[in-house]
């Protein structure tokens, strides 16, 4: 439940990960077997996640709200333009009330929590679980339950996408890391960003993309183009190839 | 703790020099094994994967998906005076200690206190308690709910623990209240059923 | 480090309190993230599950700001009360007061409430939490605030179970982390806006020097326990760009005098409007491992009259730290207890174990009581395993 060298060994192999060659830092998974055929699905576009800030020297994020308003608007005019190239039709989800959107919180977060640990125990090759590890495995899921975030949609899957962006960071985030036993939660990359695709009908995890050193300055439209350009790379309907996860070349 | 991390951060740099070999070991399904570098033993039903970091010196985390998913944490034999795991800061956020003349209901305190001191868990409660039996012997069986500093994923947990010759053995649970917690709760209780303080099996 | 001076110089006065305008719209880009960041946390803050959620107690506190620092500015302030044992109040940009139980436990009557509340709002009103922020270089407040506000996100299944948050943090840390958090410059205005306000207050402004005092006694208490030095003095760490403690202390006692005002403390009703809470703030203070700091404000609290609750919560202190003389200790407190106030079940139940883990053979009987008198106790099952 915690422990002190995790977050040791997880720092240090991420910073040496970032002087590894990007090809032997997995960023993306497909579940095995999975393909989605063009014009074939419906898929809800869950709200994105969006938190834009500065990183003091002293380490202190500090939320910004014009930069997050910059962002939330290029991302989703971006978004609205990326979705169009999903192959599929995309429906925005509607903010829910009541007791819908306790749930759907509930479901945002636990995507945040699911992508951190495709990263940590999937992705990063220093710290795998071996049931991870083995090739072609994909083995990830939000629990059948997911659906009811979409019910009455008619949607086939659910695109969920989280981006941070703390600008002007050094090395306190490093330190920070070491403050927490705990399981390290999602605030460890600087500009971490998660899209991911979940089947409504089993709950399972078809497609993440994952990366927590992100390009494309967010409060740009170019930039923000360029994020969800990274953030949708390689999805499963937009570009046709076999479903199968990529696993390290090594 | 920070004075702490760097030499052993030091020691890390340079073991991972190399591609590294990640600690986490797979646990086969369906044999005895010993966990917590102790003499409690248990069998799973269904393969884990062992984290290669500990939380302390005599507890040892297993995992199907991650820690933040599904986390079942072994406690093997906690001493006398000794904490439950290791303390971020002594200074500032010293831990309880287990006393060997502790009765049995006061483990749930001192493991609710311990995870609200060390990881600042907020919302920490305990749900349910009820005697059960544990590796033999009197134990208790209890239930709760947190949630972590900085997430907002609500998770529940479950605990089985005994004192055993003056020592404290103890397997926990914990997953997000979403799916996680439902679903492998089963799997954890299948570990416990097993548990045993037998001599020390294969590792 | 050159040696410090008092934030407040000889000679600063205490101005006249200023008109106050109506509240304002954030300027600038900092300041609209902090708004944003606010209202996202206030919208959360309302359904969390963190906050008191007692109407009484909450126009109660409301009340006493407003009283303190007038209607006029009072009008637009919205108060939460966080279950936090630490010490702590805290004023967000736009509006939103957040008020710890830590904080309502120490506060002797309603005059320490008002200056502590008080100072904060001059902070408010002085737009520090602003600029203190820019400054920052120690997790401060937003961190708070956001801890604060993911938790809104949390459901329990039943209503009326007031969870308790602790931050876990002692009251060393609590007291840095509180109306401390600002540099010299905006406690120097704080303070002398702060006690603007109460000189046309109902209270007496001495409070305020009083409730810092016993501030420091108890972090030096805690300190002790902890068998480390207190911080009062420490030039190094969080003290060294702030004024210390004892100065403070002084000059604002100094100030008080000076002021040639008498003025309430109301003791009486405070401690009426915060009597049906007090017994869950002790027993989350408890839960701190703070040992000897607990033990330094119980004695506070009670002074020469220990009172049922105060000597259960003793009782369940010296029990939890369960060295074989505080067992004993324990259980004279549970008795105690017991005989001021007969229908306490829990007394009993925290008498009988303290004799259980003493080997003391009475232990059984009172354990037996114990469940006679609460027969649905969540724990019987295992009280009745102890008694096997």
């Amino acid at each position: 439940m915690l422990r002190g060298l995790y977050a040791l060994v997880l720092v240090f192999g991420l910073l040496l990960s970032c002087a590894e060659p990007a090809a032997s830092q997995e960023k993306s998974g497909t579940k095995e077997g999975f393909v989605l055929k063009e014009k074939s699905a419906k898929i809800l576009l869950i709200r994105p996640t969006i938190k834009v800030g500065a990183q003091s020297t002293g380490g202190m994020f500090e939320p910004n709200a014009d930069w997050t308003v910059q962002a939330k608007e290029n991302l989703g005019a971006a978004l609205a333009v990326a979705q169009g190239k999903l192959g599929n039709e995309v429906i925005v989800a509607e903010e829910p009330i009541g007791a819908a959107a306790a749930k759907m919180a509930d479901y945002r977060a636990l995507f945040s929590v699911l992508a951190d640990s495709v990263i940590r125990y999937q992705f990063f090759p220093g710290n795998r679980l071996p049931s991870k590890k083995r090739k072609g495995v994909f083995d990830w899921t939000m629990g059948p339950g997911v659906a009811d975030i979409a019910t009455g949609t008619g949607a086939d899957y659910a695109l969920f996408i989280f981006t941070e962006d703390q600008y002007g960071s050094t090395g306190r985030k490093i330190l920070q890391l070491f403050a927490a036993m705990a399981y390290v939660s999602v605030k460890s990359g600087e500009h971490a960003g998660y899209a991911g695709l979940v089947d409504l009908r089993t709950g399972d995890l078809v497609w993440l993309n994952a990366d927590q050193a992100m390009g494309g300055d967010v409060r740009t439209p170019e930039g923000a183009q360029k994020r969800i350009g990274q953030l949708l790379e390689d999805f499963p309907g937009s570009v046709p190839k076999p479903g199968s996860a990529k696993t390290a070349a090594k | 703790m920070k004075r702490m991390a760097f030499p052993i951060a030091v020691a890390l740099m340079a073991t991972m020099a190399a591609p590294v070999q990640a600690g986490n070991k797979l646990i086969a399904k369906q044999q005895k094994v010993a966990v917590a570098k102790s003499a409690l033993t248990v069998m799973p039903d269904r393969e884990w994967n062992k984290m290669g970091a500990r939380p302390g010196r005599n507890s040892e985390t297993w995992t199907i998906d991650g820690d933040g998913l599904n986390d079942v944490t072994f406690y093997g034999g906690i001493e006398n005076d000794r904490t439950l795991f290791r303390e971020v800061s002594k200074k500032t956020k010293p831990l309880p200690h287990f006393s060997s003349t502790m009765l049995l209901t006061d483990l749930p305190s001192l493991f609710e206190n311990s995870y609200t001191i060390a990881l600042d868990t907020q919302l920490m409660t305990i749900d349910a308690v009820e005697p059960t039996t544990f590796l033999g012997a009197k134990g208790i069986k209890f239930s709760f709910t947190f949630t972590r500093a900085g997430e907002e994923v609500r998770r529940k947990g479950e605990a089985s623990a005994a004192i055993v010759g003056g020592k404290l053995y103890m397997i926990t649970f914990e997953a997000p209240d979403v799916y996680y917690y439902a679903r492998d709760l089963p799997a954890y209780r299948a570990i416990v059923s097993t548990a045993t303080l037998g001599t020390r099996g294969p590792k | 480090m050159t040696a410090t001076h008092p934030a407040l110089a000889k000679g600063d006065t205490v101005p006249a309190l200023p008109t106050y305008s109506a509240a304002y719209q954030p300027q600038g880009v900092d300041e609209r993230g902090l708004w944003m960041e606010m209202d996202e946390a206030e919208r959360a803050m309302r359904d969390s599950i963190a906050v008191i959620n007692d109407p009484k107690l909450i126009q109660y506190v409301r009340e006493v700001v407003c009283r303190t620092v007038g209607e006029d500015r009072c009008r637009t302030v919205r108060v939460y009360i966080v279950r936090d044992a630490s010490f702590n109040a805290s004023m967000a940009p736009n509006g939103m007061m957040l008020v710890n139980t830590g904080l309502l436990l120490r506060a002797r009557d309603e005059a320490e409430l008002a200056s502590v509340l008080g100072h904060e709002f001059a902070h408010f009103e002085l737009r520090h939490s602003l600029t203190g922020f820019k400054q920052r270089r120690t997790a401060g407040d937003i961190f708070a605030w956001a801890g604060v506000a993911a938790m809104g996100a949390y459901r329990y299944g039943g209503t009326g179970a007031y969870q308790a948050m602790r931050t876990a943090q002692s009251v060393q840390i609590g007291a840095v982390r509180s109306v401390y958090s600002n540099s010299r410059e905006q406690e120097r205005q704080a303070d002398l806006l702060s006690m603007a306000y109460l000189r046309t207050s109902p209270y007496d402004p001495h409070c305020f020097s009083r409730i810092w005092n016993r501030l420091m006694d108890e972090a030096d208490a805690t300190a002790h326990g902890r068998k480390q030095r207190s911080t009062r003095y420490d030039r190094v760490s969080f003290f060294a760009t702030h004024p210390t403690d004892l100065e403070r202390a002084s000059y604002l006692r100094t100030i008080a005098d000076g002021m040639n005002k008498t003025g309430e403390d109301d003791a009486d009703r405070y401690r009426t409007a915060l009597a049906p809470w007090r017994s869950q703030m002790l027993a989350d203070q408890i839960k701190l491992n703070d040992f000897e700091g607990t033990d330094y404000l119980l004695k506070g609290l009670a002074g020469d009259i220990w009172t049922a609750p105060l000597l259960y919560a003793r009782g369940e202190l010296y029990r939890t730290r369960g060295n074989p003389r505080d067992l004993i200790a324990a259980a004279s407190f549970y008795r105690a207890a017991i005989s001021q106030d007969p229908a306490n079940a829990e007394a009993y139940r925290g008498m009988g174990l303290a004799q259980m883990r003493s080997r003391d053979p009475g232990a059984v009987e009172t354990l037996n009581t114990y469940l006679k008198m609460k027969p649905d106790a969540p724990d019987r099952a295992m009280i009745s395993t102890l008694l096997q």
